[in-house]
């Protein structure tokens, strides 16, 4: 059953998504079917929460292996954005390939890059992730509000909608979110007929994650020895 | 052979800091099998996992020329939602049995536990008794120098506690062990040196007996 709920998650919200728009208004962005423009989106974006969010609970989940002195937290949280990750893929794949039985263009308009992005978003998610992991494990309260905090994400990473349809006049304050910046990158990188915003950066997403990657290793290097005597989260 | 220099160990509480222990320093002769006897809380526990490198103290060290064992306890080092084989290969693979040796191990785990069809089911459908019947099991399968056992031997039934005593006379030939246990006679039976944990403390017992009365007094 949970097998089949990974794969029914993200249908939903596409199906959902993609009837609400179907009624509103017009049926492709950019030229592309709405469904593939909001797949192409959506997915990396499910990913990206899925081990920002699922590393606050590693530590928890595997407490009890930390008995073999070999098993140090961080391999918890490694381990955890492999399994996401082949997971994500694995629902990618089949969702791409219904889509193209179906009928619906599937290319990818430049693969490499897709690829190298893609991999960015996810240094950037485990980073931010294990630095939540670590905010919470000192205090736990904080975690629902955090898990809280990624449903407006949802609306403002412009998962559902290009970001030129967000209000031009917030643009400057849009665009301090890092989702936003690679979800505009991946999509561009994978229609071929896509402009992103203006604003929108490689080099701010990649110097947000070294900065971020930097602060979660030498937060996580210095409360290492309480990760695990602690029993916080 | 085990030495602690200046070990200190705390834990972090939603009341504060509480200290286990506070600048030990002790040194455990060679070639002994060690009995940690105290009340409940006294930190016997906290101190298996500190002799285990499992746990590390807030300054100070813990210093040993041998191979040591993971701590086998009540709990069991189990990952809850995988089953039986998969965690026994998942310790396999960290302790580097890989290929025949792995399988030989998980068939001697499933024939010492007597779990038979059990290890294909999620370890948190196991009773207590078949989760720590795997726990000792597993750590019988490897070969260390120092077996730390937390009670799982306290808790099987008379036909496991025999066989537990023989596979224990066998090893016993070629390694040692620290056990914690409530129980005086098995402490007797299995022990040359005796800690005893009272107080953020620890006073080494030559003579076995005199460290139990000193513990029921």
């Amino acid at each position: 059953m949970g097998a089949v709920w990974m794969l029914i998650e993200p249908i939903c919200h596409l199906l959902i998504f993609s009837v609400l728009f179907a009624l509103l208004r017009a049926r492709s962005v950019s030229g592309v079917e709405y469904p593939v423009f909001v797949l192409v989106g959506m997915a990396p974006f499910l990913l990206y929460r899925n081990t920002a969010l699922r590393l606050m609970d590693s530590l928890r989940e595997n407490r009890s292996l930390f008995g073999y002195k070999q098993i140090k937290p961080l391999d918890t949280y490694v381990a955890r954005v492999i399994v996401e990750t082949c997971i994500a893929a694995t629902v990618y794949a089949i969702l791409v390939f219904g889509f193209a039985w179906y009928g619906f263009d599937m290319t990818v308009h430049r693969p490499l890059e897709w690829v190298a992005n893609l991999l960015l978003g996810l240094l950037f998610s485990f980073s931010l992730g294990m630095l939540l992991a670590l905010i919470t494990h000192a205090l736990p309260s904080l975690k629902t509000i955090i898990r809280m905090a990624f449903f407006p994400l949802y609306f403002i990473s412009g998962v559902l909608i290009p970001a030129s349809y967000l209000p031009q006049a917030m643009m400057p304050l849009l665009l301090l979110n890092p989702f936003l910046h690679i979800l505009e990158l991946i999509r561009a990188q994978v229609l071929p007929n896509y402009t992103p915003v203006d604003g929108v950066s490689e080099t701010y997403v990649i110097s947000f994650t070294v900065v971020l990657l930097f602060l979660s290793l030498g937060t996580y290097r210095a409360r290492r020895m309480h990760l695990i005597s602690t029993k916080n989260g | 052979m085990f030495e602690l220099r200046n070990v200190t160990k705390s834990y972090l509480t939603p009341k504060g800091r509480r200290y286990v222990f506070r600048n030990l320093s002790l040194a455990i002769p060679p070639g002994k099998n060690i009995g940690l006897i105290g009340r409940n809380g006294a930190g016997k526990s906290t101190l298996m996992r500190l002799l285990g490198g499992a746990d590390v103290p807030d300054s100070g060290t813990i210093a040993t020329d041998r191979s040591i064992s993971w701590p086998v306890g009540l709990t069991g080092g189990f990952q809850g939602s995988m089953t039986g084989r998969d965690n026994i290969k998942f310790v396999c693979r960290v302790y580097g049995a890989t290929g025949e040796a792995m399988r030989e191990k998980v068939r001697y785990v499933q024939e010492f536990a007597e779990i038979g069809d059990w290890i294909d089911e999620p370890i948190k459908t196991y009773s207590s008794g078949m989760r720590s019947r795997v726990a000792f099991g597993l750590s019988m399968a490897f070969d260390f120098d120092y077996y730390l056992i937390d009670e799982v031997m306290s808790v099987g039934d008379a036909q496991f506690k025999r066989k537990c005593a023989d596979v224990f006379k066998e090893k016993l030939q070629t390694s040692n062990v620290v056990l914690v246990s409530h129980s005086m006679p098995e402490i007797k039976k299995l022990c040359d040196v005796v800690l005893l944990v009272r107080d953020g403390g620890i006073q080494v017992y030559d003579d076995v007996a005199e460290g139990i009365k000193a513990y029921n007094s």
